[in-house]
């Protein structure tokens, strides 16, 4: 019978398939008894623990690669699987004469009681993430294979809630979209099926009864709609729509190792954000011309002693080698007091936003900044394919920082032996009043790069993580607009390239305004590349230019953006 | 054995990702370390046992260390969490 049940739509996409419905993960079996003397059952115990460790971190890597997805989820599965305090209550009932299976399954029930108890949602939430993990343990244990049997064809997964694991690990190219009868679109399995490209709704009451012995289920991911067995009618809006979704990714594919342009062949660099090592593989597969903004923190951070040159340079190298030719953008240290580095003496601060961070932290703690640009020197020296490096310094705010960073640099080179030949010098522009001086900063660099998060929060005095306060700034405020606009004058007057690294840069409508404002490089999140080069390809410059001047005299921020999705926004 | 109560800066308290950098923090002093709340102390190397105490932001926590270089140690741990475990300090 025909009907239709709306949830809430967690992940956009529409599809069309049987439905095939997947049990929840076992976590307590029949307790076969011990297979041996405790000090056996403790060292199976260990094992299981240590492989379902391994399988998370494996599957942390996986998301990380995908679309450069959230990893944090796995990262604390594995956490628990390598919790001291678990193997040690399951050791001691091992002691006690139980299996491991029993004793291992106790252990996770009495954190799962502990958590499940708390009125605090965040908490009871964790509950069924120690139920995730426990059922992989248990299974590997048992020899039982977790692996969900779906059918060859692509079919509607229908669930009362999936486990982020089941989520990741069911082979991708056999889910066409997954209802669930309950969860949110902020559950991690919701967000998962987001980072895999997944069409999904949740939260669909009466899913697992209604759809029982239906023979197809058209899901809407964006408007929530489940159809149950659809008439002709919705199953043509349906297809059609599905078509229109896949020609979109067709087009997206094509374009995927193009170049970025716009339309008259106007060359735009479109570069990815890079933050560690686990990112650089999605970059490249998404078509990433190279790296716009790569944060050297990851290295310093969580550390007792400072890396190594050797350790940087490595790092550094591989990042590097991973582009080939092309330029890659390395950021100098930009930690505040928020951050604290053990090997870094410093006072803590009321206010680390506007503390000793940045280059200023750099031009006073100069053996760790001459560590750093020897390490980026000698990888420079040291890539396996010549091509530009581009050193930027963060959160400058006064023309004298780039005088002694530049200086700095220059007398690091000189005791290297290292030329300067295809190192661009670059600065943030984040800080409002680098933004204003950009004539000034211009002729002193080789380019510019507009970090938008920062200066939108420097410039209104917002917090982006204050969230009543957050919804107050928007980068389509024509008065950023304008900001941008001089800022990429003064690059053009004197032979200064300029880029924009901040989420802005993704935004594909607002990416067009900015290389009407004359930004040449965007850097950006990867999974945001393609939309952002099909938008450019469809434009030509004038297009762009055109757009760019009517969002800058549109009277506020919304109107601004109104004009540009008019203006350039995707046809139907 | 030494020990302090400090408050939790952090907007999110001990959940996930600073319990987490806390707990590999306490395991890489390479001594006992626990944590108390309300009284009830757990092994501060274990995430679990660590989130169980539903710790939030502005609540006290107790570290207490033992073993050689016990001091040092519970300085290290106390200004770890007073700097907010990697997510800043909700003060500003």
């Amino acid at each position: 019978m025909t009907a239709t049940l709306t949830g809430q739509g967690a992940a956009p996409g529409v599809a069309m398939g049987r439905p095939f419905t997947v049990a929840p993960p076992v976590t307590a079996v029949p307790d076969p008894g011990p297979t041996g003397p405790p000090a056996i059952e403790k060292s199976r115990l260990r094992e299981a623990l240590a492989q379902a460790a391994t399988e998370l971190h494996g599957l942390a890597e996986r998301m990380r690669v995908a679309a450069g997805g959230d990893a944090e989820i796995f990262e604390a599965h594995a956490a628990f699987a390598e919790d001291p305090e678990l193997a040690e209550q399951a050791g001691s009932l091992i002691d006690a004469g139980q299996s491991a299976i029993a004793a291992v399954a106790a252990a996770f029930g009495t954190f799962r009681e502990l958590l499940a108890a708390s009125d605090n949602e965040y908490l009871a939430a964790r509950a069924a993430d120690l139920d995730d993990v426990a059922a992989r343990v248990v299974a590997i244990l048992c020899g039982a294979s977790r692996a969900v049997d779906l059918p060859d064809e692509p079919c509607i997964v229908v669930a009362r809630e999936l486990t982020p694991s089941q989520t990741a690990e069911m082979p991708r190219e056999r889910i066409a979209a997954i209802a669930t009868e309950t969860g949110s679109p902020t559950s991690h399995a919701a967000i998962l099926a987001r980072t895999l490209g997944i069409p999904a709704v949740v939260g669909v009451s009466g899913l697992l009864k209604v759809t029982e012995g239906a023979r197809r289920l058209a899901v809407d991911g964006r408007t929530g709609d489940v159809h149950v067995d659809p008439d002709d009618q919705i199953v043509e809006t349906i297809a059609a729509r599905a078509a229109s979704e896949a020609a979109r990714r067709a087009e997206l594919e094509d374009v995927r190792h193009e170049p970025g342009r716009t339309a008259d062949g106007v060359p735009i660099e479109l570069v990815a954000n890079i933050a560690g090592r686990g990112e650089l593989a999605a970059a490249i597969d998404a078509g990433a011309e190279g790296a716009g903004l790569v944060r050297t923190e990851l290295l310093f951070q969580d550390r007792r002693t400072e890396p190594t040159v050797d350790e940087q340079h490595a790092y550094y190298l591989e990042v590097l080698d991973a582009f080939g030719d092309k330029r890659v953008v390395f950021r100098t240290l930009d930690i505040g007091a928020d951050k604290p580095m053990p090997f870094v003496a410093r006072e803590q601060e009321p206010n680390p936003a506007l503390g000793l961070r940045g280059i200023r932290l750099s031009l006073r703690r100069p053996k760790l900044f001459e560590n750093q640009l020897r390490a980026l020197l000698r990888a420079h020296r040291d890539r396996a394919v010549a091509g530009p490096i581009g050193i930027m310094f963060p959160l400058v705010s006064r023309v004298e920082e780039v005088q002694a960073a530049r200086s700095e640099l220059q007398r690091v080179a000189d005791d290297e032996g290292i030329d300067l030949a295809g190192v661009e010098v670059g600065v943030m522009i984040e800080v409002p009043s680098a933004a204003l001086a950009a004539e000034r900063l211009a002729p002193m660099v080789d380019f510019m790069s507009i970090g938008t998060n920062d200066l939108l929060q420097y410039l209104y005095a917002v917090d982006r993580l204050v969230a009543e306060v957050a919804e107050l700034v928007e980068v389509c405020e024509p008065v950023v607009l304008d900001l941008i606009a001089g800022v990429t004058a003064a690059g053009d007057r004197h032979g200064a390239w300029v880029g924009v690294c901040g989420e802005t840069a993704s935004d594909p409508e607002v990416a067009g305004a900015l290389v009407g404002l004359g930004v040449r490089e965007l850097s950006m999140v990867t999974g945001a590349l393609g939309e952002v080069k099909s938008l450019l390809r469809r434009h030509d410059l004038a297009t762009l230019q055109q757009a760019a001047q009517a969002a800058c005299a549109a009277p506020d921020a919304a109107q601004a953006r109104r004009v540009l999705q008019t203006a350039l926004g995707r046809p139907g | 054995m030494p020990s302090q109560t400090v408050t939790l800066p952090n907007p999110t308290g001990l959940h996930a990702r600073p319990a987490k950098v806390f707990a590999e923090a306490a395991a890489a002093t390479g001594l006992t370390v626990t944590v108390a709340k309300d009284g009830r102390a757990v092994n501060a190397r274990s995430v679990l046992s660590v989130l169980t105490l539903d710790c939030h932001h502005g609540d006290d926590i107790t570290i207490t260390v033992e073993g050689e270089g016990a001091e040092h140690a519970l300085a290290g741990l106390v200004s770890l969490v007073a700097s907010g475990l990697g997510e800043g300090a909700a003060t500003a």
